[in-house]
């Protein structure tokens, strides 16, 4: 008797802090299952082979590229986007730092890089030029020169600063 | 007083949604019964198709259909030829390639399926039968006796020439102390977006209307012709684009898969959406900047140029980019060649070749290799008089003095700065204290090089302007409108791809109207509630045309508002003033009234408000015309240091000086700036849309193509002049300036830092092996022309 291979697995995930049963199609990226079965369309993809970052997201804080895991492999783990970076609407202290440094200008890679910052940040709360422009050096960015992205960054520390942050 | 906006770094509109994840992108799109689309492409350069097999594909799983290019000749109702530039030869083109294909990405099939996924496996069922033919790799290859051709028609692969003369070259060279001479040559990039092109078309066939959610920069453009190609009368088909991730020129182009998607829509009547992959964007969507360029420049001893000739030889690839064909970069170049520079006489011959490769299509300041071309000469010309380039550079640079006056080329100059942002960039560049640094440097075995670049940006160009390029622009139109509750709806046939539209037009309006920027929405993109334009966002102009349309409308909806409000507050109408969203009498503040009362009234009840000749409502469409001016000009300086041990450039500066006169927005001037010279940086270290001689695209994953990532850029230094104005209007475009001058103003600065090694560099793809080799280092066979060891 031959087994017929399993096409589809069931996995239970955290996403943005709320729990999700997904019917996953065991070749489905994580980046496609956040795109077309959890509506969470702020992940993008520019290259689907893992250079350019914008499918950046955090599995158990860790930055990962999004195209590059199997949704199946987040079975029981805990996924962070770039939806859930915001408060009930209010912009946290990064998407503020970008926001008054005008850090993008067309806004795709825009969420793989706040994803790389924000485990940057929990990493290294006050980080150096040299720092940031190092730990953004996986994200593309086509628009800006990164020069505006690493003052977004910079001025975010500084908020966090301000409002007292560990 | 209220602040003005205009001037301030206004945090962008645009940015609350992108940066929350909330950008609706054209992949984002998701309609019920939607069908995916995969292409099937030529895995080479050049062949017959003797026969396509689509039955695998048909039978795969969760396929809907199959389209070859034989299906949809039956279904469109014209050809997608370009045609109309003048001299320009016309080549039939397929949407599907039918007969033969003509370079590795060339489409001949289109797969329709439930997902992505199993359309792409289908794809990969089809089978095509291929018979090929020798591959056409170069231009120079191309235009040689015996060539194959590419297209019938077109036996020689010459699809554009031509051959103008200005003043009396000749005689300039007669009388020259010095001839210097020089083939320059520039690599093929691509434009790289981060977001690769697609769509999804749907038809609904009861309304018999085809909408399309595009990714475009001409949204009209597109619409027009995808109606005519599929038949559809323009009111039937609207365009509609949300966020775009980025562009650059290539999605400026139609798209012969755009077209296929909405001619696929309408036979199956169903939504069909196609997302471009990375490796179809890299071989398929476009490239640009390929061109030789031999020089001659008649010169004096003290470094003043008397003439100039140029032979171009560009290579389009094989089909014309639609939109903007080839002819119109080999226009931009001769007519901008001699740039801010006194040159009386000058001659220019051209010739663009069809090619085994992808469509040339405008890249970010197309005509960038005449300043790549000149800037590098004018270094050439001092090294060979043994003079500095200081010293040509001022010879031949125009002052203000000398304007207005006229390029030799024709289009009127005025209010040009050239000179000012050069010497400006010496003395912020630290010009001699550089050169002591560089000779300190040099004794300790470090090559140290300074580089600059001088150019003109035409944005949007003179008032004489289109009688060079061959089309006078339209006017450019908007449309602003008060609603009944004091908000602003501002229409504009701009269609934003990065620029920051939405928060530079609004500050614009707010600033006219007297009402707060976070009460203006700028609406662009769907062509069912837009202007019409022929152009949409390209070429720098909006800075100019669609700030004179919005001040233009604002102007005339404001003279609405204020006589609506002297007739209700009894008050003379030169003394009604709006402040912050309210619309009182100088001086009487207590007589305040909110807009949007009056708006209300206006629209409600315009019997009891509105004077007698004025129409309900406050809204206002204008026709804005570009005035006198119409030139940004600046100057680079690179500072380097090249490591002739492993050819790596480290660049220890990078200086721009801009005059693009009155400035909108800091940030994002700054922002459009820095992200050109990123390009230009990228384009000279790091970029290369390679082929090899059978035609294969080289380049064609983010692991061969390298873009410059935040360890490849420095931070780049802005000085900013703004010189009196010279037309009323007097914002001027920076999209482009960035990408046309880093290129010259870095490959100078190697070749400065290369001087003492004997390198006398005319190439634009400086890599670390190119500069091993050129350093005299690496001792590699290679034609500059390929860049590749062939």
């Amino acid at each position: 008797m031959t087994r017929q291979p399993v096409t589809e697995l069931t996995i239970d995930l955290s996403v943005n802090g709320t729990a999700h049963e997904v019917i996953a199609d065991v070749r489905t990226t994580l980046a496609d299952m956040l795109r077309e079965s959890l509506a969470l369309t702020g992940t993008h993809t520019g290259c689907e082979h893992g250079v350019c970052g914008s499918c950046t997201v955090l599995v158990d804080g860790q930055p990962v590229r999004s195209c590059l895991v199997l949704g199946v492999q987040v079975g029981g783990r805990t996924v962070e986007t770039i939806e859930g970076l915001a408060n009930d609407g209010v912009m946290n202290a990064l998407q503020q730092g970008f926001y008054e440094r005008q850090s993008f200008q067309c806004g795709f890679c825009t969420p793989g890089f706040l994803m790389t910052v924000t485990a940057l940040l929990a990493d290294n709360r006050r980080p150096s030029r040299d720092e940031i422009r190092e730990a953004i050096s996986g994200n593309l960015c086509r628009c800006t020169g990164y020069q505006s992205i690493v003052d977004g960054v910079l001025r975010a520390v500084e908020m966090l600063d301000e409002q007292g942050r560990p | 007083m209220v602040q003005r906006l205009v001037g301030a770094r206004v945090r962008r509109a645009e940015d609350p949604r992108l940066l929350t994840g909330a950008g609706r992108f054209m992949s984002d799109v998701t309609l019920p019964g939607m069908l995916h689309a995969a292409f099937v492409r030529s895995t080479v350069a050049h062949a017959l198709i003797v026969g396509i097999d689509v039955e695998p594909a048909i039978a795969a799983p969760g396929v809907v259909a199959v389209f070859t290019g034989a299906d949809l000749r039956a279904r469109q109702a014209m050809p997608m030829n370009v045609s109309g530039a003048p001299g320009f030869r016309p080549v039939d083109v397929d949407l599907l390639a039918v007969e033969k294909v003509r370079f590795v990405g060339d489409p001949i099939a289109i797969v329709l399926a439930t997902s992505r996924a199993l359309a792409e496996d289908a794809a990969e069922a089809v089978t095509v039968d291929l018979d090929p033919l020798p591959a056409v790799t170069s231009a120079t290859d191309a235009i040689a006796p015996g060539a194959p051709a590419i297209f019938d028609g077109v036996e020689d692969n010459v699809i554009f020439e031509e051959h103008l003369r200005y003043g009396d070259a000749d005689a300039a060279f007669d009388a020259a102390d010095r001839v210097v001479r020089a083939s320059m040559r520039q690599h093929r990039v691509a434009h790289v977006p981060m977001e690769c092109r697609g769509g999804v078309a749907t038809f609904d066939a009861r309304r018999g209307e085809l909408t399309y959610h595009a990714a475009h920069q001409a949204p009209h453009m597109m619409r027009m012709a995808i109606a005519g190609i599929c038949g559809l009368p323009a009111n039937r088909v609207r365009i509609v684009c949300g966020d775009i991730g980025g562009s650059f020129g290539q999605k400026g182009a139609l798209g012969r898969e755009d077209v296929v998607l909405a001619l696929v829509s309408i036979a199956l009547a169903r939504p069909c959406k196609w997302v471009e992959d990375r490796m179809e964007n890299l071989q398929a969507a476009g490239q640009a900047r390929e061109e030789s360029l031999e020089l001659e420049a008649a010169v004096t001893n003290d470094g003043r140029i008397l003439g100039l000739r140029g032979r171009l030889l560009l290579d389009q690839g094989a089909y014309p980019g639609f939109g903007v064909p080839s002819s119109m970069f080999v226009m931009l170049v001769r007519l901008l060649l001699p740039g801010p520079y006194s040159i009386a006489h000058y001659d220019f011959d051209a010739t663009a070749a069809v090619t085994n490769k992808a469509s040339y299509l405008a890249y970010r300041g197309p005509w960038e290799m005449e300043t790549f071309s000149r800037e590098r000469l004018l270094d050439l010309i001092a090294d060979d008089l043994g003079i500095s380039t200081l010293d040509v550079r001022r010879a031949n640079l125009l002052t203000a003095g000398d304007q207005p006056t006229a390029l030799v080329t024709g289009p009127d100059l005025e209010g040009v700065t050239a000179r000012e942002t050069f010497e400006r960039a010496i003395e912020a560049g630290g010009y001699d204290e550089f050169r002591a640094r560089q000779a300190d440097a040099l004794v300790n075995g470090r090559y140290l090089g300074i580089g600059f670049s001088t150019y003109l940006e035409p944005a949007p160009g003179p008032p004489n302007w289109g009688d060079y390029i061959g089309f006078k622009a339209p006017p450019e139109r908007a449309h602003v409108r008060v609603e009944p509750d004091g908000t602003v709806t501002v229409a504009t046939s701009q269609n934003p791809h990065g620029q920051g539209h939405e928060t530079t037009l609004a500050q614009l309006v707010a600033d006219e109207l007297g009402v707060p920027f976070e009460r203006v929405r700028v609406v662009f993109g769907d062509t069912s509630v837009t202007p019409f334009s022929t152009f949409g966002t390209g070429g720098s102009r909006a800075a100019t045309v669609a700030s004179g349309a919005v001040i233009g409308a604002s102007g005339l909806v404001r003279d609405q508002i204020c006589a609506v409000a002297a007739q209700m507050l009894e008050a003379n109408v030169d003394d009604i003033v709006i402040e912050d969203g309210m619309v009182g009498v100088r001086g009487v503040p207590a007589r305040n009234m909110p807009l949007a009362q009056l708006a209300m009234m206006s629209y409600m009840a315009p019997d009891a408000v509105v004077p007698a000749g004025q129409a309900p409502g406050f809204e206002a469409t204008f026709d804005y015309v570009s005035g006198r001016g119409g030139w940004v000009n600046a100057t680079h300086c690179a500072q380097v240091e090249v490591d002739i041990a492993t050819g790596l450039v480290t660049i220890l500066r990078f200086l721009v000086v801009e005059d693009c006169g009155e400035i909108i927005n800091p940030g994002i001037v700054a922002g459009q700036i820095r992200g050109g010279v990123a390009q230009g940086i990228g384009e000279v270290l790091l970029e290369h849309s390679a082929y090899d001689d059978d035609g294969n695209n080289l380049a064609s994953t983010f692991m061969d193509y390298l873009i410059p990532t935040s360890m490849d850029i420095p931070d780049i230094e802005i000085v900013h002049l703004e010189s009196p104005p010279v037309d009323a209007v007097n914002f001027r475009g920076v999209g482009e300036g960035g990408a046309v001058g880093a290129p010259a103003a870095l490959v100078n600065a190697i070749a400065d830092a290369l001087r003492p090694v004997g390198a006398r560099i005319t190439e634009s793809y400086l890599p670390p092996s190119r500069v091993l080799e050129l350093a005299g280092v690496l001792n590699t066979k290679v034609d500059p022309s390929q860049g590749v060891p062939r």
